[in-house]
């Protein structure tokens, strides 16, 4: 009676357990922005779920969480829909250039050792980065000397009015800042590629870029994030849907259920913390899947075989 | 009259009888499963069925069951740069059943334990092989794609990967014999049925096993389909797909929205 047949999947699931997970998902999307496709396909392929439908049945519930998230936050003034769309366009004509990218390191050979290495450098990169930066914060914060090496003021002139100078200058008012178009767009693209290359939603790389190279606050980057993740991932369960009938209505149902309710739980819990608290817990969990992943790729598998066509 | 056509219907019995027991003599068993269908519904787990019949009382009886073959897409892993694990090799096995089990007696069982392709094989296990039953008889009938690869590795790592799913398996000691009666014994068995057997068909078959010789096979189809609300889903998802990705994508905003809406006092929203 607690299990549930999944049609598309192929197996039946213990219904609590993939409530839970989902909530658990859903609370990282709602504290962080990130659509928890990191973590999740990786997650429901643990519990016998084949990774093509883990991954799209996976997208399926992050339409409804960030359905719920983005209106949280939305609610909360921190969603920027101007900066969101820009992200979201780059994000998509980056994800096609991907898709392309792949085709061509599987043309030349060893495309799962380039992937699996841009995988290891991207979230170790990200999260350490994230991670030293808001110590550093917080030690500010603290009234503890921190290691920062200002920037010489000539250096942040010429940066400024490299910005500056660039056309289609726009005033996003809810991240506090005015600055081209092109800026969001590029940006947008460049992680639609690694998107694309990663196979994953771009969540926990948009996060750094709005934060560090955007300079947007903490809490309109969340809401924004949410935004942008929202309508690729209404793109991506269509498209999987259609071409390749991965995903799992039920179990896209089920996460949903969880998720959005977890999602809503960690948008409480996200105005309660501060920028570097936020910044340091995702840059933590970051580094966790890293270190998750290099254990993976470091130590022999109990299996020397996997079927083919999986994550 | 009467007397003569008495006569001949007393003979015609006693052939029939006499074929009959010629027939049993020849140590073919019967086989019986409780259902022959089973329905997966909304909270399928999985499920048993019993398998019984009869065989000769000298006998031994192993039961198979097996899906249906398809060609499998593996890839091997390997060492890359001789530091990281990665699914390095294409291989293909083809012919390789979806879902093979065997259901053992303890006596005869311990020698069937094949699932270890390497070690020492027995005299017995050799002649087991040669009956067509268990994972070396399996690997007989399977061809790899290269043909350079190491075939015997790669089916041992497939069908331990099959073995994780639940859908291979050597159950030990399953077979239980009745007493015997008229030069005959029953058996019962209980088989396994995991969620991940998907819809299709298979086959059951019991094979009678005197001297390391098979003696006698019986067999019976079992079907295994969706039913009520999988099926549905199952039907929209791949005969109307694209319908089927927009709704879910719009009950995906719905229940969003709805949630949404539900916490908008307080707790998450506010």
């Amino acid at each position: 009676m607690f299990h549930m047949y999944l049609p598309i999947a192929g197996n039946s699931v213990n219904i609590f357990l993939i409530l839970g997970l989902g909530g658990f998902v859903g609370l990282l999307s709602g504290i962080f922005g990130v659509g928890g496709g990191f973590l999740m396909t990786p997650l429901l392929m643990m519990f016998g779920i084949p990774p093509t439908v883990a991954a799209a049945s996976d997208s399926n519930q992050i339409v409804g969480a960030s359905t719920s998230g983005t209106l949280a936050h939305m609610r909360l003034g921190n969603v920027d829909i101007p900066m969101g769309v820009m992200l979201l366009i780059g994000g998509i004509a980056g994800g096609t250039v991907g898709v392309q990218v792949i085709k061509l390191l599987k043309a030349m050979g060893n495309a799962d050792f380039l992937i699996a290495i841009t995988y290891v450098i991207m979230l170790g990169g990200v999260g350490g980065y994230m991670f030293w930066e808001s110590l550093q914060g917080m030690r500010h914060d603290n009234g503890l000397p921190i290691e920062k090496k200002k920037p010489r003021p000539k250096e942040e002139d010429e940066k400024k009015s490299f910005v500056q100078s660039l056309p289609f200058q726009y005033k996003f008012e809810k991240s506090g800042c005015k600055i081209s178009m092109l800026l969001p767009l590029g940006f947008g693209v460049l992680v639609g590629i690694l998107a694309a290359i990663m196979g994953v939603g771009g969540g926990f790389i948009m996060v750094p870029v709005m934060v560090y190279l955007l300079r947007m606050p903490m809490h309109v980057v969340v809401g924004t994030s949410l935004f942008q993740i929202l309508f690729t991932c209404v793109n991506v369960t269509i498209m999987q849907a259609w071409s390749n009938h991965t995903v799992d209505f039920v179990l896209a149902v089920l996460l949903l259920l969880g998720s959005t309710i977890g999602a809503q739980v960690g948008t409480a819990v996200s105005k309660r913390l501060n920028a570097d608290q936020l910044k340091i817990m995702l840059a933590s969990l970051v580094l966790l899947v890293c270190v998750k992943m290099m254990a993976g790729l470091l130590m022999t598998p109990s299996i020397m075989v996997a079927l083919k066509g999986g994550h | 009259m009467n007397r003569t056509i008495y006569r001949i219907l007393l003979c015609v019995l006693a052939a029939l009888v006499w074929c009959g027991s010629a027939l049993a003599a020849n140590g073919d068993p019967t086989l019986q499963l409780a259902r022959t269908t089973l329905k997966i519904t909304t909270f399928y787990n999985g499920t048993t069925l019993k398998a019984s019949g009869t065989l000769p009382a000298d006998s031994d009886v192993l039961l198979h069951v097996i899906g249906a073959k398809k060609n499998v897409a593996l890839k091997v892993k390997g060492k890359v740069a001789g530091l990281l694990w990665m699914n390095k090799t294409d291989v293909e096995l083809e012919n390789a059943p979806a879902v093979y089990m065997v259901y053992t007696p303890e006596r005869v069982g311990k020698d069937l334990l094949l699932s270890q392709l390497e070690g020492n094989a027995k005299a017995l296990a050799k002649d087991v092989a040669m009956l067509g039953i268990g994972y070396k008889a399996l690997v007989k009938d399977i061809a790899i794609k290269p043909e350079t690869a190491d075939k015997k590795f790669v089916f041992g790592e497939y069908v331990k990967l099959m073995e994780k799913a639940e859908v291979y398996g050597v159950y030990n000691g399953s077979v239980e014999y009745g007493p015997i009666k008229g030069g005959k014994k029953s058996f019962t068995v209980t088989l396994t049925i995991p969620p991940k057997m998907n819809a299709g068909k298979y086959l059951v078959e019991a094979i009678t096993i005197k001297d390391g010789k098979a003696d006698g096979r019986a067999s019976e189809e079992l079907t295994i389909e969706l039913s009520g609300l999988p099926r549905m889903i199952a039907s929209l998802s791949y005969e109307h797909s694209l319908l089927f990705g927009i709704m879910a994508v719009a009950i995906a905003v719905a229940t969003g929205l709805l949630i949404g809406v539900l916490f908008k006092g307080g707790g998450g929203a506010h």
